[in-house]
């Protein structure tokens, strides 16, 4: 999925109308720098060749030279301020957004270790963010935790999100394509996880995505708003994911595929996992132990789970299919999810007026 | 046409070819110098010579050195594949968090101002020791007993928010030693202001008889630029890490928002520091430069008055422009821009270093020895440091490159490429002087040599992975970036290897080395014309100077002749009446 094909994979992409103007300045500044650094480098070599001890050849008495000084005091000193400039021209433009961008404003809320996007259209994702081909979007971000930052390398676009504040950012997507979403400001031990997908769309993909018709990921995945799209969230606060995934076998069984499939228990019975059985593997998780498995998986008391979550939770095991699961690696990474501070009562983000589709 | 005639001048130019009076332990067991005129545990520990406190530093920081550099080893091993090779996810927190501060705080910023500064700056001005021999002594033990509580915080846990220590992370979700670390910081902070305090008290009271300013070595100009850098610095990175403490003591809010703070405070505050603090750094390596490029390309440093003032300018500017690393944190539109420009004039000094070093180079007699290799090293790599902190501080260009591999690979380049090569740079012209004895010449080259190329190919690939996007402080990163940290980690391990050499050839010569004689690399600083090791009060009588650093091109055989009549008893650096037997009219008449 990734677009990396087109462009040289030693460059990045090149997926927003700034990332063109700024990969301009970015070599404009690599040349010049290139240049100064080639005219040092040759100057160094030559009088290390040519000026190596000989015998009968005595150093020669030289003090300095106020024009040469001058020389290269000025000459750089354009050039940098040549950066400078063109540098105050590029910022201008990245942190202005163009009077359509605020027609749609998305928000980003950052939490340790998690990106919640929401929509104008009152869509939401996690550790997503879905855009159209050529509709600049103005985007709000804020934490409720700690400073993260908001990064989308192939749009050269990066904003701190501070708690307490409101920053933005603006982009304008000319490409479609997946690309990386990066955490960059340190947020803690989940920092490299905290890490999710760009989806740039054509117009009538998009279109077709806000229906719910056109995915941005392979497989069925739960939407907006249904119980397991809520079980889905859950399912990755609460860490599951770090033992049911596919990468690691060794701890867990993966959850793909399990609803009315037949389990081997330990002593040798067999269930159907139905309801009861994925209940009763959450809440009392000794009570059937898969064979094959240690008895390693921690009782969720109604403390930490609520009946109506473990109903969501279920509904989101119940709608897994193989391939569901989403990758704990970093292609296409979960988050950990797990805050270590009770979750707030109220949501930043406002609820959606209108539901998700479907 | 008369020969140089410097009749009173106690400076001997041309000692090798006098028959040099051999000094050893074993041929003078008379001769007593500042390591063997008294012995016992108590001799060094409560020693107030100079000499012997550097050496002290130099042992210290040499193992916080390997303990930073095993951190180092850790972090970049983990990197090898995208999921993490040998770490936990908080363990490669606390290990790049334990290589960032010790590096920082217990190597980069003491190990010159500590070790060469100690042991030099006394010696290049003529002076017995520093002006406050007992506060010197002090500022080791505030140093060591800061050094302390790092170590005690690495050994209940660790840390990890990152040398950075941003709050509120720092202040409230971190659940690691943040108070030990800051307290460490806070008492080794004091260490910083004491030295800066002694060195710029020496510079001004204890320079001998003719030592003007205009005459100072260049690396005593960079000492005295990083002192005051230090004692105005210092006291603000003292103040904010108290302020951290009281807000994740008593829940007083200063930075964090849900307390009524504002966590972009802390970063101006920790900046205010920590910006100038790496030019605390970057100095003295400077300095180091200056007087081993002079000495081996066998000239006066081109353009003086430009290198010692582009050291003053670095101070000041320097302390301007700490907003550059905040462009993207929320702070305003006008106040970015104005950091911005500042960060274009402070390269401008750094510039002309690197220009006016190439040109000393001109017209040399130069010969390669370990030291010059390193130097040589130092520019090499600190104008590829130089030029990419140009990314960073423009505005738009930070946008994208910010908190990325790219920025690390800059600092890298700055802080090893340039001051770990000029530290050993540094230690290896000095050696001789501050033991007696001479390393292996071979190893000591093929040790640069390795360092060189390890240190550029670990950093090189840092920057095309930061220009893709990869965020620096990852353990788990995309897979399509993996080719740039298994390159980087391998040139690293060569890097390690490097950085071991020295170890084996330098200690074996304290035991196996040729006596190195007073003054092995004819150099004309005042530390090289006394004996080797330097007697306990440095002089056998105070010296007085005629004439600048550098002159070495008098010093190997060129006749001067004074046009206008009578002895040259003052030879001003600049003496435009100067005119080599050699070079009728052009060069030497320069002055600047």
């Amino acid at each position: 999925m990734f677009a990396f094909m087109e462009t040289p994979p030693f460059l990045p992409e090149q997926a927003s109308e700034f990332s063109k103007e700024y990969d301009v300045l970015f070599w404009y500044i690599t040349g010049v720098s290139a240049l100064g650094a080639g005219v040092v480098y040759s100057l160094l070599i030559y009088c290390c060749f040519a000026f190596a001890k000989k015998e009968g050849v005595a150093p020669k008495r030289i003090l300095g030279s106020n024009k040469l000084e001058f020389l290269w005091t000025i000459i750089p000193l354009m050039f940098f301020l040549s950066f400078f400039v063109w540098g105050v021209r590029q910022y201008d433009v990245a942190i202005n957004p163009p009077p359509e961008a605020y027609d749609r404003e998305y928000t980003v809320v950052g939490k340790q270790w998690m990106w919640k996007v929401q929509h104008p259209t009152g869509h939401r994702e996690i550790n997503e963010i879905t855009l159209q081909e050529g509709v600049a979007v103005r985007i709000t971000g804020t934490s409720e935790d700690v400073i993260h930052d908001f990064g989308i390398p192939a749009f050269r676009s990066k904003f701190d999100v501070v708690p307490g504040r409101y920053t933005s950012a603006w982009f304008k997507p000319i490409k479609p394509g997946t690309y990386h979403l990066f955490c960059d400001q340190y947020c803690g031990q989940g920092h490299s996880q905290m890490v999710g997908k760009v989806h740039v769309l054509s117009q009538e993909n998009y279109a077709a995505w806000l229906e719910g018709i056109y995915r941005v990921r392979d497989g069925k995945n739960p939407v907006d708003g249904s119980p397991a799209w809520e079980g889905r969230k859950l399912f990755l606060k609460l860490q599951c994911l770090n033992c049911h995934n596919r990468e690691s076998e060794s701890r867990a069984p993966t959850l793909e595929a399990i609803h009315k499939s037949k389990r081997a228990l330990q002593g040798g019975s067999t269930v159907v996992a139905d309801d009861t059985y994925l209940r009763n593997s959450i809440r009392n998780p000794m009570k059937e132990v898969r064979d094959g498995w240690k008895p390693i998986m921690p009782a969720y008391t109604r403390a930490q789970v609520t009946e109506e979550e473990l109903l969501n939770v279920i509904s989101y095991l119940k709608s897994l299919k193989p391939g569901d699961l989403p990758s704990r690696t970093e292609s296409s990474p979960a988050p950990v999810g797990a805050p270590n501070v009770p979750d707030p009562p109220v949501s930043p983000i406002p609820a959606p007026t209108t539901g998700g589709a479907r | 046409m008369a020969d140089i005639l410097l009749e009173p001048a106690r400076l001997d130019y041309t000692p090798q070819m006098l028959p040099e009076p051999e000094v050893s332990f074993a041929a003078h067991p008379e001769h007593k110098h500042y390591l063997n005129h008294e012995y016992g545990l108590l001799s060094w520990l409560l020693t107030v010579d100079h000499k012997r406190i550097g050496l002290m530093y130099l042992v210290s920081v040499s193992i916080f050195f390997m303990f930073g550099g095993i951190a180092a080893g850790l972090v970049r091993t983990n990197l090898i594949t995208p999921t993490g090779a040998i770490l936990e996810l908080d363990q490669y927190n606390k290990a790049f968090t334990a290589h960032g501060t010790i590096m920082l705080f217990l190597f980069l910023i003491p190990v010159i101002p500590g070790v060469l500064g100690n042991f030099l700056v006394p010696m290049m001005i003529g002076a017995k020791d520093m002006a406050f021999p007992k506060l010197n002594l002090a500022s080791y033990y505030v140093w060591v007993s800061g050094a302390l509580f790092f170590v005690w915080q690495l050994m209940v846990g660790g840390l990890d928010t990152g040398w950075t220590l941003y709050p509120p992370y720092s202040s409230k979700y971190s659940h690691t030693n943040v108070l030990y670390a800051g307290l460490g910081i806070f008492i080794t902070g004091f260490s910083s202001i004491l030295t800066a305090l002694n060195i710029i008290a020496t510079v001004h009271k204890m320079r001998c008889p003719g030592m003007t300013w205009g005459r100072l070595p260049l690396f005593v100009w960079a000492m005295y630029a990083t002192s005051v850098i230090q004692l105005l610095g210092t006291p603000v990175l003292a103040v904010t890490v108290v302020m951290l403490a009281v807000e994740r003591l008593a829940g007083v809010g200063i930075f964090d928002p849900n307390l009524g703070g504002d966590p972009i405070l802390f970063q101006h505050m920790f900046w205010f520091y920590s910006h100038p603090a790496v030019y605390i750094m970057i100095l003295p390596g400077m300095g180091v430069i200056n007087e081993v490029l002079t000495c081996f390309a066998r000239k006066n440093i081109f353009g003086y008055k430009a290198v010692a003032w582009s050291s003053v300018g670095i101070a000041v500017v320097g302390f301007l422009v700490w907003g550059h690393h905040m462009f993207l944190a929320g702070q305003g539109y006008y106040l970015a821009m104005v950091f911005a420009l500042l960060t274009m004039l402070v390269a401008v000094p750094s510039a002309i270093k690197v220009f006016n070093w190439t040109a000393t180079l001109y017209g040399g007699s130069i010969t390669f020895q370990a030291p010059m290799l390193f130097a040589l090293g130092f520019i090499i790599l600190f104008t590829i440091g130089g030029v990419t902190g140009l990314f960073l501080g423009t505005l738009g260009t930070d946008i994208h490159l910010h908190d990325t591999y790219f920025v690390i690979a800059h600092f890298h380049y700055t802080m090893v490429g340039g001051m770990m090569f000029a530290w050993q740079a540094g230690l290896h012209f000095w050696w001789p002087k501050m033991t007696g004895k001479m390393y292996s010449d071979f190893w000591s080259r093929l040790a640069a040599i390795v360092m060189l190329v390890g240190f550029a190919l670990t950093f090189l690939p840092q920057f095309a992975v930061g220009y893709l996007g990869m965020p620096r402080r990852y353990p788990n990163y995309p897979p399509e970036f993996q080719i740039y940290n298994v390159l980087s980690t391998a040139a690293a391990y060569v890097q390690g290897i490097g950085y071991i050499m020295p170890i084996f050839y330098l200690g074996a010569s304290l035991f196996f080395g040729k006596s190195a004689g007073n003054n092995p690399f004819k150099a004309t600083g005042l530390e090289w014309q006394t004996s080797s090791p330097p007697s306990p009060h440095n002089f056998e009588s105070t010296p007085e100077v005629y004439f600048g650093p550098y002159e070495y091109a008098v010093a190997d055989g060129l006749k001067i002749v004074p046009l206008n009549d009578g002895k040259v008893r003052d030879i001003k650096h600049e003496d435009p009446d100067l005119v080599s037997s050699h070079e009728p009219a052009k060069e030497a008449t320069h002055g600047s």
